[in-house]
């Protein structure tokens, strides 16, 4: 038999290839994925070249404080997509055979957590690359731990909408969550339009917002500050957030009951 | 394999509770079992009965309250890793992917398992063939039929060859001939040294299935043994035979019979004697035995075999058909 890291490795391995077909036979889904962030920046930033060179906007960088955005906006897509099809799993019993099986309950999550992750790098590069034709300045070496750090921030969220489904059970419940979450949380975080737009009371409100730091990370990062206190806060929170958020999704499959 | 000197299933005081709605139900209370390895062996009673929590605890998805439980010879809260490895499970709601094609659902949970990629391709290629299955293999289980997913899904249970496997009401919604070919199946698989543990509401399958069989209500066993022996033990064949003997020598007859220790009871109606036997067999030849001996032809002899209802109702007062409280038992299993 083989050792139990051995065979972790190869159940995570099973489950993010069972999780990544799941999404390949539903080709809408990768459709939309990939032009949901392309609309936003065809879209939504027109509307804010009209704002360079205000408060928050130094001129000529609208899209330098967009597209950090928009990444931060699909990682957390990516990830709070995670819940539903895995109520299908417990609806079909799915899930319950898993559990019946000695295959390690983190692997099972992992299962969905690489596959969202996947979910976000390729429209996030997708993004970068079509920013990056239309002004964004692009730094290489920030680029990479902004991806990083938005696949701990895609991990948290799928591992949280994992729990979310496994707990609640039910579509209709989940839907409520996750969509009333979605608002705040986006909102306060600064995703679209920075916080420092606002008045004191929101600014205050966003730093109890735990992606709110992983978002300021994500704007330093992408204009090439590395080293910086902003970004080690950011990875420390969003860290700390995507660990909890595992040790939770581990526990709820352990305790899934359908 | 050869099957293991460890009993199948030894479980002892399992109890388990639910709180639904604000009450709590106990599911389980104090189940006493043991399953030698290599028995087909049956879980029978009423929707609510505890049935699938009992199950469910057994196969490691639910901790129990209290009690002790081994399967296979490992314990169920101290040890549940050794236990999924040692055992297969078929649920009530099946658990193949529908999106999946066959091959796919049974090469993953070969691989889950610990078994080789070579080694999971051959069991799977094996157990495609056993169960009629081959043709459909690279199909996604949504288009199979509701027998050809039921198969699929015992497939799913035995990849790994397990000591013993369980299977929640597993003829529940197939049709009568897709039901004799899951019979079939399990008790080829017994044959071969799988033990067998099921759950059914069904009368005629604990009888004709299970080697032995336990009756569960309201969460505790409430008789054990063969169907045989259950039937025997709680209500004997009934034995009647018409005869052209005349009503004084029927009363003759039926005198000299009072004490035979095969009859537990006996009565004379229009010509016929009618027998609660202890031991049908015996019971009939001393029938004959009496008549033959007062030169007394026979003209018509049947024996009815009572059926495992006659023991419920016996035990519970109530016909297995009508018990069960289906909202409030599925409730509980559900709820956790």
């Amino acid at each position: 038999m083989t050792s139990g890291f051995g065979a972790f490795g190869v159940q995570t391995g099973l489950f993010f290839q069972r999780k990544l077909f799941e999404t390949l036979r539903q080709p809408v889904w990768i459709i939309t994925g990939l032009t949901t962030p392309v609309l936003y920046l065809a879209l939504f930033a027109p509307l804010l070249r009209s704002l360079a060179g205000g408060p928050a906007f130094p001129p000529g960088q609208v899209l330098d404080v967009f597209v950090p955005g928009i990444m931060v906006l699909i990682a957390f897509g990516a990830g709070m997509g995670a819940g539903w099809p895995i109520i299908w799993e417990l609806d079909s019993g799915v899930i319950e055979r898993f559990r019946v099986t000695p295959a390690s309950r983190l692997a099972l999550l992992l299962g969905t957590v690489l596959r969202d992750i996947v979910m976000f790098v390729v429209p996030g590069v997708v993004v970068v690359a079509v920013g990056g034709a239309f002004g964004y300045h692009v730094h290489w070496g920030g680029l990479v731990l902004l991806f990083v750090l938005l696949a701990l921030l895609t991990a948290a969220c799928s591992a949280t909408s994992s729990a979310l489904g496994l707990k609640l059970k039910q579509i209709g419940s989940l839907a409520a969550v996750v969509t009333g979450a979605q608002l705040p949380l986006t909102l306060l975080a600064g995703i679209l339009l920075p916080l420092s737009l606002g008045p004191t009371w929101l600014r205050v409100l966003g730093h109890i917002n735990p992606m709110y730091y992983a978002v300021q990370a994500a704007r330093a990062l992408a204009a090439g500050t590395v080293a910086s206190g902003t970004v080690g806060v950011g990875f420390l929170v969003t860290a700390a957030i995507a660990g909890l958020a595992l040790w939770w999704g581990t526990r709820a499959y352990q305790r899934a009951m359908a | 394999m050869s099957a293991p000197p460890v009993p199948a299933v030894k479980v002892s005081g399992l109890r388990k509770s639910f709180r639904v709605a604000g009450t709590v139900i106990e599911a389980v209370s104090g189940i006493e079992l043991t399953v030698p390895a290599g028995e087909m062996f049956g879980l029978l009673g009423p929707n609510g009965a505890g049935k699938t929590t009992t199950l469910r605890i057994l196969t490691t998805l639910l901790p129990a309250d209290a009690g002790s439980a081994l399967v296979a010879g490992a314990d169920v809260l101290r040890a549940p890793a050794l236990v999924r490895q040692r055992i297969g499970y078929v649920g009530q709601l099946g658990g193949a992917d529908k999106e999946g094609t066959g091959r796919e659902n049974l090469m993953l949970t070969g691989r889950l398992y610990g078994l080789s990629a070579a080694d999971a391709k051959r069991r799977c290629a094996e157990l495609l063939a056993v169960f009629d299955l081959d043709t459909l293999a690279d199909r996604a289980v949504r288009t199979y039929s509701g027998g050809q997913r039921r198969r699929l899904e015992v497939a799913l249970g035995i990849m790994h060859r397990p000591q013993v496997l369980f299977l929640d009401e597993p003829t529940t919604g197939l049709d009568p001939q897709n039901r004799a070919n899951l019979w079939e199946q399990l008790r080829l698989l017994r044959e071969g040294g799988t033990s067998i543990f099921l759950t059914t509401h069904y009368l005629d399958e604990a009888d004709q299935l299970c080697d032995r069989v336990a009756i569960v209500d309201h969460g505790r066993v409430i008789a054990l043994g063969s169907p045989d022996s259950l039937k025997q033990r709680y209500s004997g064949d009934t034995i009647a035979v018409t005869s052209e003997a005349s009503p004084a020598v029927l009363d003759e007859v039926a005198r000299s019979l009072a004490d035979d220790p095969s009859i537990a009871a006996l009565a004379v109606e229009d010509g016929t004697i009618r027998v609660t036997a202890r031991d049908a067999t015996q019971a009939m030849a001393a029938v004959f035995g009496a008549l033959a001996s007062r030169g007394v032809p026979t003209r018509a002899a049947s024996v009815a075999r009572p059926s495992l209802d006659d023991v419920f109702l016996r035990e519970t007062g109530r016909s297995l058909r009508d018990a069960g409280t289906p909202a409030l038992g599925i409730a509980a299993e559900v709820a956790a």
